[in-house]
């Protein structure tokens, strides 16, 4: 910190003094350029290694270029932080100014990578309702004006503040020890994820990997046998060792991963704002407003359940994944793994009072809910009977052993599967090995939609769709599968006049 | 839900249905979505050399065309639309019904759109906003250009009253 730094952010927003224009921390360009790079990385990689002699020099004319436009960048961007807005201007040859009030910034979240904490440095990003893209971007500022920046957006925007005193402490409502993190880890199938990438990646470049993995771990097992080829037994033990070797370092990859992304996971609130923190080398935080929560989505998978933990995930609003697929850094996780006593106990903390979620009447759906399950899932067992008889002959018919399991995982699933719904809150549950619970309150349903096709014609049943802000298109959507149609029909008159006597409250 | 509640309410407003000359319209895009149906069957077909590709590609672009024809005057009959104090109905489809509610308290905006062809017939493409996900964006297409407009100030008429954001 050099003494020339501007006055410290709090003091110059709360002396009321004519605001300055700031910049970014002078290193900013650097991490511009960094960003910048990671996407070119790979056709730069690629035309360093396979662009022969005769273009070497373009990768460096393409990073001069990226240097320039991130120093420019640098150069243009001024920000002043005002009495309700922050004012942002950029650009060079396209010029921009933009006004964001804080009461309209939902989200902010403050991101430190390794790098970022070498340099003492942080990003930050300011979300509002709508919108696929931050409404700020701040890459880089000093640590503590990210953290100010952040103090005053959270004061500002709730309108709470109380000159002169310090606000209380937070209420830290979980923090994650070490030993949950591991088990979070144990839980987790991130570490698949990364071997399946790196799997895919070696048959890209080498697609015998595989096979000479096997081969030298055989070679390891049976160093003697190496001359000879190998029996059926010795391919048995080679195989399921290789397996249970797999498993294990997909398993320690993922508490490796846990533990980057999760040590010292706090979820705290102050000021009706929650705030979680987390990262062991690169550190996140991001914050939202409690209003800002939508849907919320309770998990338990068959590890969950052996280790007697859930999982709590949350929908923001605009804090769905973006178009182009990445992710938001929107609060997402209020407990990444608890005992399932925690997650209730967040729930009923976090929903208004009286939304009565331990209290919740489950009921079941349409009687036959099973069969509706199942014949549709009868398509691809027959279906592959079918291609296998036509390869294989008569043998392939075993594949319509699939029939009786998926009869009976049908089954399961209808037992389990129900819905409540009470003045306040409306909630689904489904699945068997895996199951999930998904929720919202009634005032954050933003559409209703009732569907019916030829087997529910049939059987007189129908589904109800309840749309929420946020929700990505990958995750569990709400809906209330199978049940009676007049029940639906109820139903859908209901929310529908009151979502229409209710205004929506962000 | 109880009888009394049911009772309690106001008549329903009564469903309107497209009007009978947005039936070209959707003839029209139904069967060209048809069309283009057509050309993986045609190479599929034309693969089995069972007659020359060309009359192949017309018995094909014929089928397409006029199984999407049949397709877009059935969605056509099934579309209707409603619109009461409690803000927008769609109905749309029989085989695959659905009914999609949209709140007057949950428009965020409206669009309308004039294509071409809708303008020559003045009709018009409605686009209901919300802030939701998989419904953020409700869109109505074959509406009489009156009625449209009518729906969008009714509807965005709510929206003043409304604070939202």
């Amino acid at each position: 910190m050099t003494p020339s730094d501007p006055a410290p952010l709090q003091d110059a927003a709360a002396a009321g003094a004519a605001p300055a224009e700031r910049r970014l921390h002078p290193w900013s360009w650097l991490f511009v350029l960094l960003q910048q790079l990671k996407q070119f990385v790979v056709p730069l990689v690629a035309a360093f290694f396979f662009g022969g002699d005769r273009n070497e020099l373009w990768p460096l004319i393409g990073v001069g270029v990226l240097t320039f436009a991130s120093v420019m960048q640098y150069v243009t961007y001024r920000y002043v932080v005002g009495r309700d807005a922050l004012a942002i201007r950029s650009g060079w040859l396209h010029r921009q100014r933009r006004e964001i009030p804080y009461a309209r910034i939902h989200n902010v979240s403050v991101e430190q990578s390794l790098l970022h904490r070498v340099f003492g440095v942080a990003e930050l990003r300011l979300e509002s309702a709508g919108g696929q893209k931050p409404e700020a971007q701040m890459r880089v500022l000093r640590l503590d004006d990210a953290l100010a920046l952040e103090r005053l957006v959270r004061h500002r925007g709730t309108a709470v503040q109380v000159e002169g005193v310090d606000a209380p402490a937070p209420d830290v409502l979980l923090s994650m020890s070490t030993g949950e993190v591991l088990r979070l880890g144990l839980i987790s199938n991130r570490g698949l994820l990364v071997l399946l990438g790196a799997w895919a990646a070696s048959v890209q470049f080498s697609p015998r990997l595989v096979e000479n993995l096997f081969e030298s771990w055989g070679k390891a097992l049976f160093g003697w046998a190496s001359d000879h080829h190998f029996g059926l037994q010795q391919y048995a033990i080679a195989a399921v060792t290789l397996a249970l070797a797999f498993l294990l370092l997909m398993r320690l990859l993922s508490i490796a991963i846990a533990l980057m992304q999760y040590h010292g996971f706090r979820l705290t609130e102050q000021a009706r704002r929650l705030t979680v923190e987390r990262g062991l080398l690169a550190r996140f935080r991001s914050s939202a407003s409690r209003r800002r929560l939508q849907a919320w989505t309770l998990h338990e998978g068959v590890l969950h359940r052996w280790f007697g933990r859930r999982s709590l995930h949350v929908d923001t609003a605009g804090g769905a994944a973006g178009e182009h697929g990445q992710k938001s850094r929107a609060l997402r996780e209020i407990a990444p793994i608890a005992t399932p006593q925690a997650c209730d106990a967040l729930i009923e903390h976090l929903l208004p009072p009286g939304a009565g979620w331990s209290a919740l009447e489950w009921r079941p759906l349409h009687p036959r809910t099973a069969w509706r399950l199942f014949l549709p899932a009868t398509t691809f067992p027959l279906l592959l009977a079918a291609a296998l008889y036509w390869h294989a002959g008569p043998i392939g018919l075993v594949a319509l052993l699939l029939l009786p399991w998926s009869a009976f995982a049908a089954h399961r699933h209808a037992r389990h599967a129900g819905y409540a719904i009470n003045e306040g809150l409306v909630a689904v549950r489904g699945g068997w090995w895996a199951r999930h619970w998904r929720f919202a309150e009634l005032d954050k349903l933003q559409a209703l939609r009732l569907t019916r096709g030829p087997l529910d014609r049939r059987w007189g049943m129908a589904t109800l769709w309840l749309d929420t802000a946020g929700a990505s298109a990958t995750s569990t959507p709400l809906r209330i599968r199978h049940i009676p149609e007049a029940e639906a029909r109820a139903l859908l008159e209901r929310l529908a006049r009151t979502l229409a006597s209710r205004r929506l409250r962000w | 839900m109880t009888d009394a509640a049911t009772l309690a309410t106001p008549p329903p407003a009564e469903w309107h249905p497209l009007p009978p000359r947005a039936r070209s319209l959707f003839v029209l895009s139904h069967a060209s979505v048809g069309l283009l149906f057509a050309i993986p069957v045609t190479s599929f077909v034309g693969g089995l050399q069972l007659a020359p590709p060309i009359v192949t590609a017309i018995l094909a672009a014929l089928l397409g065309a006029f199984a999407g024809a049949a397709i877009g005057v059935r969605r056509h009959r099934s579309i209707a639309w409603r619109l009461d104090e409690e803000g927008f109905a769609l109905r749309r489809g029989r085989m695959w019904f659905r009914e999609t509610r949209v709140p007057a308290s949950r428009v965020q905006h409206l669009d309308l759109k004039h294509g071409p062809l809708e303008r020559r017939w003045k009709l018009a493409t409605l686009v209901i906003h919300t802030a939701g996900s998989k419904m953020s964006a409700v869109s109505v297409s074959g509406l009489d250009a009156v009625d449209a407009e009518t729906l969008r100030d009714r509807l965005a008429h709510q929206l003043d009253h409304d604070d939202a954001l």
